[in-house]
């Protein structure tokens, strides 16, 4: 059971991380200009959502907290604050806020400090009630009942005096008096069971509220023998006191399946509460079966036209799957994939011209592109935690930052954007840090006192190209190079390119901030984005223009589990280069590759000497003599320290491979990026090509001995 | 899999390697594949003879006598890999000819001796009743030495070395 509330929890807090997005979308809209009706709504809703199933599995912070930040929601939606920027901005930190109070309530995080978010969201509700009575209303009348209610509503603890919801909307349901108790009918439907609602959980809130059951309507129960256990049979008759606000009653129905019978009906003042449940009970149709319609429209005068909106919603159109049920099925496609090829090549040339064997191929790719569009996800999400790094930034720093992204929902492997987190992080706080001047610099240079950082995602072909460009004052190549001379990362008398020096900044353990700040200057960061972007087999560009900004590119393969290979041959076994590294093949003459030491051989390529390196010596396989160089193929690669040749016996083929991890079953090893099945269902190993061509030695050891 | 455990009796699968006999417990049993030559990995132990292709899963291959420290198998005719899982990985070890299935009580398990000197890979060591080559219940009793899977690990083996 409790194994299955945890499910149901986890499922919560995905609804919370989407509920975030949207709120975030919304405030940054809001911050942008637009304010209207639509996006206040919206977020209104995301963080109602959040609070009401905060309140279902006890997470008393956040929902104390999300109610707070809903109450100045609401008034904001109703057109009672203005949604300032100075507003809007309160609500951007309270925004910060609940994400970290989600993040508590989900364990990863300690509880915020919420008294400062919390005390600017009572200023600007404060600040709205004084204004208030000038502002025109929508319903003056429904205005001045409440505030009638006001000192009451405040005996519900944890809900402020403002915690009421606007009922503009009812006037009709106003009773003069606006004492008398209310009745509430509740008829959980079949499916509420049937999704896992406890009906009990809504009755204790309504107790909460100091409602009281004052009957219950068995009509619908039949005889034992058709009695079905899953279904609902009872409809409750409470009584709520009149003096709780009809709105906080319909928030207790919030998460109620729409179907259910829910009626909330104001009792005359004289009548005893039971007496009126009395003839409502009567009435009651005896099948739930007659019932649903009703109930639709009983709840939606109660709730705001926005919430209503939410009612008629048609049924969600999304399942959410297990990320492991969509890895096992790539998996079997891919596998699918290999026994196609398997079967082709034991056909007969022949038979493979038959018209069902591509057909079958052409099938299976399809396949193959489905499941893996289904793990492709909107780019969105990694760009999604970028906005509030920023304000935190430019709170630490006093930087001005204006975030401009591009090309969002481009859709790349669930894996990819997991794994594009830390180093767009990381590059952020570069471009923040390191790119932008601060607004007296900005100015002193002619520009805008607010920086621009662009964060852009686009496809081209099989790769994804993120950028993160900032305009601001570009590297300053002189003093990298003096850093870099100075740590000891290349010879003081390197000749280096700008290419080059922007390179370094990427080198381990390279900083040229002078003093360690929270944000950056460990030296770690720009190494981390290199080699966490080399690991996902992408790479990383850097362009800058002094005095106009830096664009930092990263290049990233759209999918981690099928790459472009070339087939090699190397000592009998068959091994796969990664085809985007591959910049062309080279048959030797005799005499072109020649050794430079005993153990390192160079190859002269159009007036240019490049390292060579031979596979077979680099795993440390025994071979019966080396070949001549003459009777092998040098392949030059595209690395980090420039273009290498990797000397292998023979090129054998060009296709795609579905990549199996080694350390799944193993454990990683330094050289190979996995390894794949091939058609005729032996195993070939994929190379790493960073890994083989640094070494075990720094990797910028060649650059040096190049430049040098 | 359909066997019914009794408490106190487990069925565990012998083999031998050279005149050694040992014993992993069935329930760990994946499959018992004939030899083929895996593919080479570069710079592993010597002992890890490569990978192979176990139904579209790439699992390693580990020559069991070296790893326990004994001297390399030979791989002959009746060589085969006993794929098994240790811990949800899946691990293939060379050995050199599958022996019997036994059902085995727990009591008759006596814990070995302590004489390893580095990582103790035989939990226990058990008598059973040798099958003689033509079929029949023999009478003489041959010691089995029962392996630790976990020990075995190349995972764990690994965690230790990093």
């Amino acid at each position: 059971m409790s194994q299955e509330l945890d499910e149901i929890q986890a499922i919560f807090f995905e609804e919370c991380a989407e509920g975030l997005t949207t709120a975030e979308q919304g405030l940054s809209a809001m911050a942008a200009g637009d304010v209207s009706a639509e996006v206040i709504a919206g977020v209104f809703r995301a963080v109602h959502s959040i609070k009401g199933g905060a309140g279902a599995f006890g997470h008393a912070a956040l929902t104390a907290f999300s109610h707070r930040f809903e109450n100045v929601l609401d008034e904001v939606r109703a057109g009672r604050i203005a949604p300032t920027p100075a507003v809007t901005a309160v609500m951007l930190t309270a925004f910060d806020i609940l994400s970290d109070h989600v993040a508590a309530a989900k364990g990863t995080a300690p509880l915020p400090d919420d008294a400062a978010a919390l005390a600017a969201l009572d200023e600007v509700l404060t600040g709205k009630a004084a204004v208030t009575p000038a502002a025109p209303l929508p319903a003056p009348v429904a205005e001045a009942d409440e505030f009638g209610f006001t000192p009451v509503a405040a005996v519900v603890e944890e809900f402020d005096p403002f915690g009421f919801e606007p009922v503009g909307v009812v006037l009709e349901e106003l009773e003069p008096a606006g004492s008398a108790d209310w009745t509430v009918r509740f008829g959980p439907s079949r499916a509420a069971l049937a999704n896992g609602a406890e009906p009990l959980l809504v009755v204790r809130e309504l107790e909460g509220l100091g409602g009281q059951i004052t009957g219950v309507d068995a009509d619908a129960l039949p005889g034992l023998r058709d009695l079905d256990p899953e279904d609902s049979y009872f409809i409750w008759t409470l009584s709520v006191p009149g003096t709780v606000a009809r709105a906080d009653i319909a928030d207790c129905f919030d998460f109620v399946s729409p179907d259910s019978v829910v009626e909330i009906e104001r009792v005359a003042t004289e009548a005893p509460a039971v007496i009126a449940a009395e003839p409502l009970v009567a009435e009651t149709p005896p099948t739930l079966a007659s019932l649903p319609p009703v109930a639709p429209a009983a709840v939606a005068p109660a709730t705001s036209p926005a919430e209503s909106v939410r009612h008629v919603e048609p049924p969600a159109q999304t399942i959410r799957v297990e990320l492991t049920k969509l890895d096992m099925l790539l998996n079997l496609v891919g596998e699918l994939v290999i026994r196609g090829s398997i079967l082709a090549d034991r056909l007969s040339p022949a038979d493979q011209q038959r018209v069902e064997l591509p057909e079958l191929a052409r099938l299976t790719r399809e396949i193959q592109d489905n499941v893996m569009s289904l793990r492709a996800q909107p780019i969105k999400q990694a760009f999604s935690r970028v906005p509030r790094m920023l304000r935190d930034l430019s709170a630490e720093t006093g930087k001005q930052v204006l975030l401009e992204t591009l090309g969002e929902m481009t859709e790349v492997d669930k894996g990819v954007i997991e794994k594009i987190g830390d180093p767009l992080t990381h590059m952020i706080r570069n471009a923040v840090d390191h790119g932008i001047e601060s607004p007296a610099e900005r100015v002193a240079a002619g520009k805008s006192p607010e920086g621009t950082i662009r964060l852009s995602a686009e496809q081209k072909g099989a790769r994804i190209f993120v950028r993160v460009a900032d305009d601001g004052r570009g590297i300053d190549r002189a003093r990298v190079r003096a850093k870099a001379v100075e740590k000891g990362i290349v010879a003081a008398d390197a000749a280096l390119s700008n290419e080059e020096i922007d390179q370094l900044i990427c080198a381990p353990g390279f900083s040229t901030a002078e003093t360690i700040s929270n944000i950056s200057g460990r030296g770690v960061g720009m190494d981390v984005v290199r080699s966490n972007v080399e690991a996902l087999g992408g790479r990383v560009e850097i362009s800058s223009v002094p005095g106009q900004g830096t664009t930092f590119t990263m290049i990233l393969p759209l999918t981690l589990a099928i790459l472009d290979g070339m087939v090699v041959r190397l000592a009998g076994q068959r091994y796969v280069l990664p085809l985007a590294a591959v910049v062309e093949s080279v048959k030797p003459e005799p005499g072109q590759v020649r050794p430079m030491s005993p153990t390192s051989d160079v190859i002269e390529l159009r007036g240019n000497y490049l390292p060579v390196r031979r596979l077979t010596d680099v795993f440390g396989f025994a071979t019966n003599g080396s070949r001549a160089p003459e009777d092998s193929l040098v392949i030059i690669v595209e690395s980090e320290a420039g273009p290498v040749g990797l000397m292998v016996d023979t090129i054998e083929d060009r296709r795609e491979v579905v990549i199996k991890s080694l350390d799944q079953n193993l454990h990683p090893i330094r050289g190979l990026g996995g390894a794949t099945i091939l058609g005729d269902g032996s195993i070939a190993l994929i190379l790493d090509v960073e890994a083989l061509v640094g070494g075990a030695a720094s990797t910028f050891h060649p650059l040096k001995g190049l430049a040098a | 899999m359909s066997a019914i455990d009794t408490p106190g009796e487990r069925k565990i699968v012998t083999f031998s390697l050279g005149s050694q006999m040992f014993g992993i417990d069935m329930k760990a049993l994946i499959e018992i594949r004939e030899w083929e030559d895996p593919t080479p990995l570069p710079g592993v132990p010597a002992y890890i003879k490569g990978v192979t292709n176990l139904r579209g899963t790439v699992v390693p291959v580990v020559g069991l006598a070296e790893r326990i420290g004994w001297a390399p198998s030979e791989v002959h005719s009746r060589s085969c890999i006993l794929v098994v899982n240790i811990g949800g990985n899946q691990c293939g070890f060379l050995v050199d000819e599958v022996t019997d299935i036994v059902l085995i009580k727990a009591e008759d398990i006596q814990p070995a001796p302590d004489v390893e000197t580095h990582e103790n890979v035989i939990t226990g060591l058990v008598q059973i009743t040798a099958r003689a080559p033509d079929g029949t219940q023999g009478q003489t009793g041959a010691m089995v030495s029962l392996l630790d899977l976990n020990t075995l690990s190349l995972t764990r083996q690994m965690d230790f070395a990093a």
